[in-house]
């Protein structure tokens, strides 16, 4: 894995979110709890409806647009609705957020 | 008790409506006319400025008011009450704390058989003396009471006086507080309602209703409680006390009480005075109690809080 | 038909009867003696009847008529003289009665304490109609003196009649305090004020010598010597079973007549209810327990199984205008513990004993709305350590369940007669009516009576006439929880938000036990509506609890970017403006449109540019039209009486002086107003959340419009002569809605819900506008603030830029 720092932890507010542009669309960073964080895809596999402005809640987003909730963990979408987002690992270190440059370039290979 | 009410040949009360300021007029609220078209809508047009009329002098004064006949009297509706057969009137304000909340105006005619009581006590002090009174043509009686006076906790008004809480008392005649029973007894006057009728100048006044079976303040009555002692914080009240000439006394049977008659704010005609805490005029008889057709409900007030609500139906 | 005998008619042995010709109407032929010359009556109700309040023949339980009419042979005024249970026949001077099974109902004796004098004529005890005949006699004479001997429940209920009657009373008690079985010293004595300001004299620690007269009652003396005038002397000091009959009669006897818990003496056939028995070494006085020893008392002679069980006892005093209540046992113990709350100025006193956690003992006086919560809690010996620190005032406090008194209740208390639907006209009878012809849905009653078929606000009210009257056979249509992280519902969680003073997200999740770590969707953004609309001061606004709209202050599109939209205030905009508008168009690409709501719409901006187009406008002197919230929206206006030959006031400038009040609030959904210079309507003001119709006298007010996918006209809030007063008016009832309303109810729907009505009459009062208004104004001194301003300096701006660029990077 190659970990890139992407910025400060407190730079994302508790239960809010900020994107990271990539090569490959954008990828959302979940703030869910004081110390946690998830990165997904940003993009809403209904109607790509940006997930970064979604409501975050427990372990989850709500897109703004139709309210599909996706799991930060699995990315699976959950209740009634079917889709998947793609999840990417993240660490924190030291206060700063780490994300996986090669999960990435991955899904931009393929 | 009987399914069968006579109906009363006449009503003491004829009329009943309620002013309520609006501005620095009184403006008619509600009323209730019987077939008295004329009066009525002489009436519904009407408005009186402090000082003004009757309704405008109770409000001057800040205290029940009677006035015996009209004819050269302050009365403004007086051709009108002529027409309709009414002879006299009282204006009972209505204050909570130094504001007044309504103005409640009965009417009444003048015929021979006509007997009942409207009284209004006045402390003196230590004793409750007689400030005025209307009672039609119960004359021996209407004596009597300009001759006794009410010590603290004794008789009707004395008792009103003292728990400052209305209080319904039956069978006047049989004894209720010396001199009077005797000549209460004479005058058929059998159902007494007393209630404090506060002032805005702190000085306390009692209101007594005093209804014979021949002509009828009502043939309901009821008090409810609306105190948060009593209640808690919720607005609502529950019915301490009654009487009915079709269902018989309407008070609990238990005690302490198990589930009282209740009423929440706006809920039937009490609820109306109860969420208003005006006055309310109910002149059909959607939601009154059965074989009712009419229905004025009175707010009384301890300072600001509405404590309770007497209620009276025919 | 077995023989049945009762002796004694009581309120005991009344309700024993009733109970078996219900039953078994055919079983029993009964003989019923009274000593007392007349049937049952509610002994209990005396006080009532002596004070004039009450009459005789309202206190009678049973009349002729009933005996009649179940075949009861009464033989009343005659005293039983004895038992022959070998030959099992009761015997009386007037003729011997045979019996299969025998109640003894003889109740109790008044005890008479032997001063000397206490036999002169004149010396009553208050235990029966004929007492209380006798007082009513010696009160018909003017200024006579009346002398209770007995501080208890019933010598305090005597004085009270006696002085009612016009007497004047004196008590004489030998404690401390008054009624001391049941009250503590302090409850005694507000208890003795009250009275002595009623005109009934008091004499605590009496020491009365002898009762003295010639040839009837004149004085009572004490020990010192000194003595007081006395017409009647009143002697309730206590009573004592009447139990000679079972003495006599060999039956086994302890203070009155022994029997089991299926009220059974030691002779099988002979059964006892009320104050003559006794159960487990108690005797009884109250009246509950004697019901439930009536209704057991007939199981057995049923030949069905119950036991009496003990309960606890409270205690009313039935003296118009004192609230007093006494339960359970408040002696001081070593293990127990007061807790004790006093109001002198209301003249409130309450103390309540706990004992291993749990409420043993509960005195009230001059405040009793909570007693029977209180009583509910010594009888079921819940365990109150929870809610120890708030237990004292009562249900409210508790929160949660159990906070308020069941509402089906209230509703099943209701009389018939009560209306339940006020726009029909339709009371609780007529439902009832419906249902019993076979209505049980809401929509069944719906059709058939017209309830709760306009406005709906009974709605709840005719489901609880249901489930009440149907019981299990109606399924409550439960109202709705805020979301599945709560059982709660949005007007519960309002409440308690208020009444727990909860002040923030987490205190609100962990007081009122959330599901859910911390919310949902649909919970967060209502939980921070109300959070700031309740404590604008202390509470902290949550973007993170808001939709993305209000979160980046515009309007999402379907494809990501937003829109833009400037206030403009009534409507009015100039040329630099305009300008403004355009340039910042032209610079972001924009695509412009004209609203309905007289603004332009710059759409198609990225939200990266959101802070600088901001800025540009700001810098032209516009703020936020706040096209995105659910908060004040625009002020729609015509021109008014400045340009139109129709107009009748100055509409525009009244609609910019409502926006620049209003803007910036935030509100339970969005609010829309509008102001129309003449009744031609031109600005479409009647299907406004508030529309204002200038006329020649002034304005009308009206509210509760709407034109989305409800089309609803205003009604009418009231008619004012000057701006001033509509500026007022509006501002109140923008308050009011948005400290009553459900989040996410448009006016209309809350107005639905609340009745006009009553916000009218809320309203009327002047006092109550003003503090509506200085609420709006608290509120507005935190949230009218430009939300773009504040977000277009460099250290907001930069959240709205993505947190790395990774683009760039892996280009390298």
């Amino acid at each position: 894995m190659s970990w890139i720092d992407v910025g400060a932890l407190d730079d994302i507010p508790l239960r809010g979110a900020r994107i990271v542009k990539t090569k490959a669309g954008c990828v959302a960073l979940f703030r869910t709890d004081e110390a946690e964080v998830f990165a997904t895809s940003n993009t809403c596999a209904h109607k790509n409806g940006p997930l970064a402005e979604g409501i975050v809640h427990g372990k989850q987003v709500t897109c703004p647009l139709h309210n599909w909730v996706y799991s930060l963990e699995t990315g699976e979408a959950q209740g009634a609705d079917e889709g998947h987002i793609a999840t990417y690992p993240v660490k924190l270190e030291a206060g700063r957020i780490l994300l996986d440059a090669a999960s990435i370039e991955a899904r931009s290979a393929a | 008790m009987n399914d069968v009410m006579e109906p009363p040949v006449q009503t003491f009360l004829r009329v009943a409506e309620v002013w309520v300021p609006e501005g620095d007029r009184l403006i008619h609220k509600a009323g209730d006319y019987g077939s008295m078209e004329g009066f009525a809508s002489a009436s519904v047009r009407e408005s009186f400025a402090k000082g003004e009329g009757l309704p405008g002098t109770a409000w001057a004064e800040g205290r029940p008011v009677v006035l015996k006949s009209f004819d050269g009297s302050y009365f403004k509706r007086t051709q009108a009450a002529h027409d309709a057969g009414l002879t006299s009137a009282v204006a009972i304000p209505i204050f909570a704390g130094k504001v007044l909340k309504a103005v409640l105006v009965v009417l009444c005619g003048g015929d021979a058989t006509h007997k009942g009581a409207i009284e209004i006590w006045k402390d003196q002090g230590d004793v409750l003396m007689l400030d005025d009174g209307y009672y039609g043509e119960a004359k021996d009686f209407e004596w009597v009471s300009q001759h006794t006076h009410f010590m603290y906790g004794q008789g009707l008004p004395g008792a009103v006086w003292a728990a400052n809480m209305p209080i319904l008392m039956r069978d006047l005649g049989q004894g209720y507080a010396f001199v009077r029973a005797d000549s209460a007894g004479k005058a058929g006057l059998k159902t007494g309602l007393g209630l404090p009728i506060p002032m805005p100048d702190d000085k306390s006044m009692v209101l007594t209703l005093l209804s014979s079976p021949g002509t009828p303040i009502a043939h309901r009555f009821e008090i409810w409680d609306a105190r948060a002692e009593a209640v808690g914080a919720s607005k609502k009240a529950v019915l301490i006390d009654g009487i009915c000439a079709k269902e018989g006394p309407l008070w609990a049977q238990q005690n302490p009480p198990v589930d009282p008659p209740t009423v929440g704010a706006w809920q039937g005609p009490v609820g109306q005075v109860l969420g208003s805490g005006l006055p309310h005029v109910h002149s059909d008889a959607t939601g009154l109690p059965a074989g009712y057709s009419t229905m004025v409900g009175l707010p009384v007030y301890r300072e600001t809080e509405l404590a309770y609500v007497v209620a009276w139906y025919l | 038909m077995e023989k049945l005998v009762v002796i004694g008619a009581g309120m005991a042995s009344g309700r024993l009867l009733e109970h078996l010709f219900d039953a078994a109407p055919e079983k029993f032929e009964v003989t019923l003696f009274n000593a007392e010359p007349r049937g049952n009556y509610n002994r209990i109700m005396l006080s009532p009847v002596l004070s004039g309040e009450k009459t005789y023949e309202e206190i009678v339980t049973h009349d002729d008529a009933w005996y009649a009419q179940h075949k009861v042979t009464t033989r009343f005024g005659e005293r039983v003289s004895g038992i022959d249970r070998a030959r099992k026949v009761v015997t009386s001077p007037n003729g011997d009665v045979p019996y299969d099974k025998l109640i003894i109902a003889t109740g109790s004796d008044p005890f008479i304490i032997p001063f000397p004098g206490h036999d002169l004529p004149g010396v009553v005890a208050y235990r029966d109609l004929e007492d209380t005949n006798a007082m009513v006699k010696a009160s018909s004479v003017r200024g006579a003196h009346a002398v209770v001997i007995g501080g208890g429940l019933l010598g305090l209920e005597a004085a009270a009649g006696l002085r009612l009657r016009g007497m004047e009373v004196t008590v004489l008690h030998n404690t401390g305090h008054l009624m001391d079985r049941q009250l503590d010293e302090t409850a005694g004595y507000l208890l003795q004020k009250d009275l002595e300001r009623r005109g009934i004299k008091v004499i605590t620690k009496a020491t009365t010598k002898t009762i003295a007269g010639d040839g009837k009652v004149e004085k009572v003396t004490f020990e010192d010597g000194s003595e007081i005038p006395a017409d009647i002397v009143v002697m309730a000091v206590g009573i004592r079973p009447s139990c000679s009959l079972g003495t006599e009669a060999g039956l086994e006897m302890g203070r009155a007549i022994k029997v089991d818990a299926q009220m059974r003496s030691s002779d099988p056939d002979i059964l006892c209810v009320g104050e003559c028995l006794e159960f487990d070494g108690n005797l009884f006085g109250l009246v509950a327990p004697l019901y439930d020893q009536a209704k057991v008392a007939a199981k057995t002679l049923l030949g069905e199984d119950d036991a009496f069980k003990m309960r606890e006892l409270s205690t009313k005093l039935k003296v118009t205008g004192c609230d007093l209540f006494s339960a359970g046992d408040f002696a001081d113990g070593p293990n127990r513990e007061d807790i004790v709350f006093r109001d002198p100025k209301r003249g409130v006193y309450k103390r309540l004993v706990i004992e291993d956690d749990r409420l043993v003992g509960a005195v009230m006086y001059g405040d009793t709305a909570d007693a029977n919560w209180f009583f509910g809690l010594i009888k079921d010996g819940t365990d109150i350590e929870e809610m120890r620190e708030t237990l004292i005032y009562g249900p409210a406090f508790q929160g949660g369940g159990g906070a308020t008194a069941d509402p089906l209740a209230a509703v099943a208390a209701l009389p018939p007669e009560a209306e339940i639907c006020g726009c029909n006209g339709v009371c609780k009878g007529d439902i009832l009516k419906s249902i019993a012809g076979g209505a049980t849905t809401l929509d069944d009653v719906k059709a058939q009576t017209k309830a709760s078929a306009s406005c709906g606000t009974c709605t709840g009210l005719v489901e609880q006439v249901l489930a009440v009257t149907l019981g299990d056979g109606f399924a409550m249509p439960t109202e709705k929880p805020v979301c599945n992280c709560t059982d709660l519902t949005h007007e519960d969680v309002r409440r308690l938000i208020k009444s727990q003073e909860l002040k923030s997200q987490p205190a609100v999740w962990q007081n009122l036990a959330w599901k859910t770590p911390n919310g949902c969707p649909t919970c967060r953004p209502a939980i921070n509506y109300y959070l700031l609309a309740d404590w604008p001061l202390e509470y902290q606004d949550d973007g993170q609890s808001r939709f993305v709209n209000e979160r980046n202050h515009a309007n999402i599109q379907k494809d990501g970017t937003y829109s833009v939209m400037p206030r403009m205030w009534g409507g009015m905009t100039t040329p630099d403006e305009l300008i403004a508008v355009a340039q910042a168009a032209k610079k972001y690409d924009a695509a412009v449109k004209v609203t309905g709501g007289m603004r332009i719409d710059l759409l198609g901006i990225k939200k990266e540019d959101l802070p600088a187009i901001w800025a540009d406008l700001n810098a032209a002197g516009m703020v936020s039209g706040h096209a995105y919230t659910k908060g004040l929206r625009t002020v729609k206006t015509c021109v008014g009486s400045d340009w139109c030959r129709f107009g009748t006031q100055d509409s525009t400038g009244l609609g910019i002086k409502l926006e620049k009040r209003l803007w910036g609030s935030w509100t339970p959904h969005k609010v829309k107003l509008g102001v129309s210079g003449c009744p031609r309507n031109c600005a479409e003001a009647t299907c406004k959340d508030i529309g204002i119709i200038c006329v020649d006298s002034g304005y009308q007010i009206g509210v509760g419009g709407a034109a989305g996918m409800d089309v609803k006209e205003v009604e009418r809030l009231v008619d004012v002569a000057t701006e001033e007063e509509v500026i007022e008016w509006v501002v109140a009832f923008m308050q009011m809605y948005r400290e009553n309303a459900k989040y996410l109810d448009r006016a209309y729907k809350w107005l639905n819900k609340v009745g006009l009505d009553w916000v009218k009459e809320v309203l009327a009062d002047p006092a109550e506008r003003q503090a509506l208004v200085a609420r709006f104004d608290i509120s507005q001194s935190v949230y009218q603030k430009d939300p773009w301003a504040e977000r277009a300096v460099p250290s907001e701006a930069v959240k709205f830029q993505p947190l790395a660029d990774l683009t760039q990077e892996a280009a390298q």
